[in-house]
């Protein structure tokens, strides 16, 4: 009796890693476009490091303040931006290798814009149940390519409030959120 | 009674040997059917071989697992530098001002601490610079995903 409720136990356990993992992006396959970029922006943030930068997030500056609730709960953030002097320096399997992640259950996508000229645009929630456990925003033009992963619970509410302090823009995800609950 | 008779049943039985036989004759294999009892049950040993080897094999995935997340968060942290500070020559001593060994002792003890907030310190620090430039680009790119949308609106709607 007893082994039996180990390996259910254990095959739970397995489960809830695999899930806490969920909307962490693998983006270690795009590294080789640093070597072709002529600028390149690689943040990587786990848990700890976001709490540690939160740690030195004054209270006092109304933007850092913003931030620092922002971030609360959030268990990393990662980005990965590369700006080429070139166009087609980066392949489609590049990009695929990243939506391909996005195609997976829980994602949404909430935005995409296709432009032939201008490239793709593409914005994805992770949704635990209700709640959002991840958001990734996918920026595909010609002599750029930016994948911004944020793994956890994204505020929409902190999010929309930093609008304009940082120059985050008005997606009109409140209304489009409220908009879908009627 | 020959001996042909022990050998091969042929000749003449001795009257002992012939009362033998009979004793023992009642003992002898007697061909029948095997009898089992209706009520018997047969319990079968459960072989716990292949539970276990699963058992073990979903733990030692999720040891590697640990393991490789464990490596992988290890090799996502930038690189630290360790703060150095040289050692400044100790003054000659001089009998009027002598050094006392437990001030030296405490000493030391506080530049250790020091020196690992201000590592910490600078970790820190670096991880915010870090969390603000990813904002700053999140924020540019979702700029950009509003114009874009914009765009299209408005294009639709011309």
């Amino acid at each position: 009796m007893i082994k039996p409720t180990l390996i259910f136990l254990l095959i739970i356990t397995a489960g809830m890693v695999a899930r806490a993992q969920d909307s962490r992006l693998q983006m270690s396959s795009l590294d080789h476009l640093a070597a072709k970029a002529s600028q390149t922006v690689d943040v990587s943030l786990d848990e700890r490091l976001t709490r540690l930068a939160a740690r030195v997030l004054s209270d006092k500056d109304a933007d850092e303040k913003a931030v620092k609730k922002l971030i609360e709960g959030i268990k990393g953030i990662y980005v990965k931006s590369f700006e080429f002097d070139a166009d087609g320096q980066y392949v489609a399997a590049d990009v695929e290798a990243i939506r391909s992640q996005l195609r997976g259950p829980g994602w949404t996508r909430l935005v995409n814009v296709t432009s032939k000229k201008e490239g793709n645009v593409e914005v994805y929630t992770l949704f635990n149940g209700d709640q959002i456990g991840g958001l990734a925003v996918l920026v595909a033009e010609d002599r750029e390519l930016t994948i911004v992963n944020i793994v956890g619970p994204v505020d929409l509410d902190k999010l929309a409030k930093l609008e304009g302090q940082f120059g985050v823009p008005d997606l009109g995800i409140e209304q489009k959120k409220k908009n879908d609950e009627k | 009674m020959s001996d042909d008779y022990l050998w091969d049943k042929t000749g003449q039985p001795d009257p002992e040997i012939q009362q033998l036989e009979e004793i023992l004759g009642t003992l002898r294999y007697q061909p029948k059917p095997l009898d089992v009892p209706r009520d018997l049950v047969v319990r079968r040993r459960r072989s716990y071989i292949p539970l276990l080897a699963i058992a073990a094999s979903l733990l030692l995935a999720l040891l590697a697992g640990g393991i490789w997340l464990r490596l992988r968060t290890h090799s996502d942290i930038p690189p630290q530098q360790a703060l150095m500070e040289t050692p400044k020559p100790e003054p000659p001593r001089t009998k009027s001002a002598p050094n006392p060994p437990v001030v030296v002792a405490n000493n030391i003890k506080h530049r250790h601490r020091s020196a690992s907030s201000a590592a910490r310190d600078s970790e820190a620090l670096e991880a915010k610079e870090q969390l603000l430039l990813a904002l700053r680009v999140t924020t540019e790119k979702l700029s950009l995903v509003q114009k874009k949308t914009q765009i299209r609106n408005q294009h639709k709607v011309g």
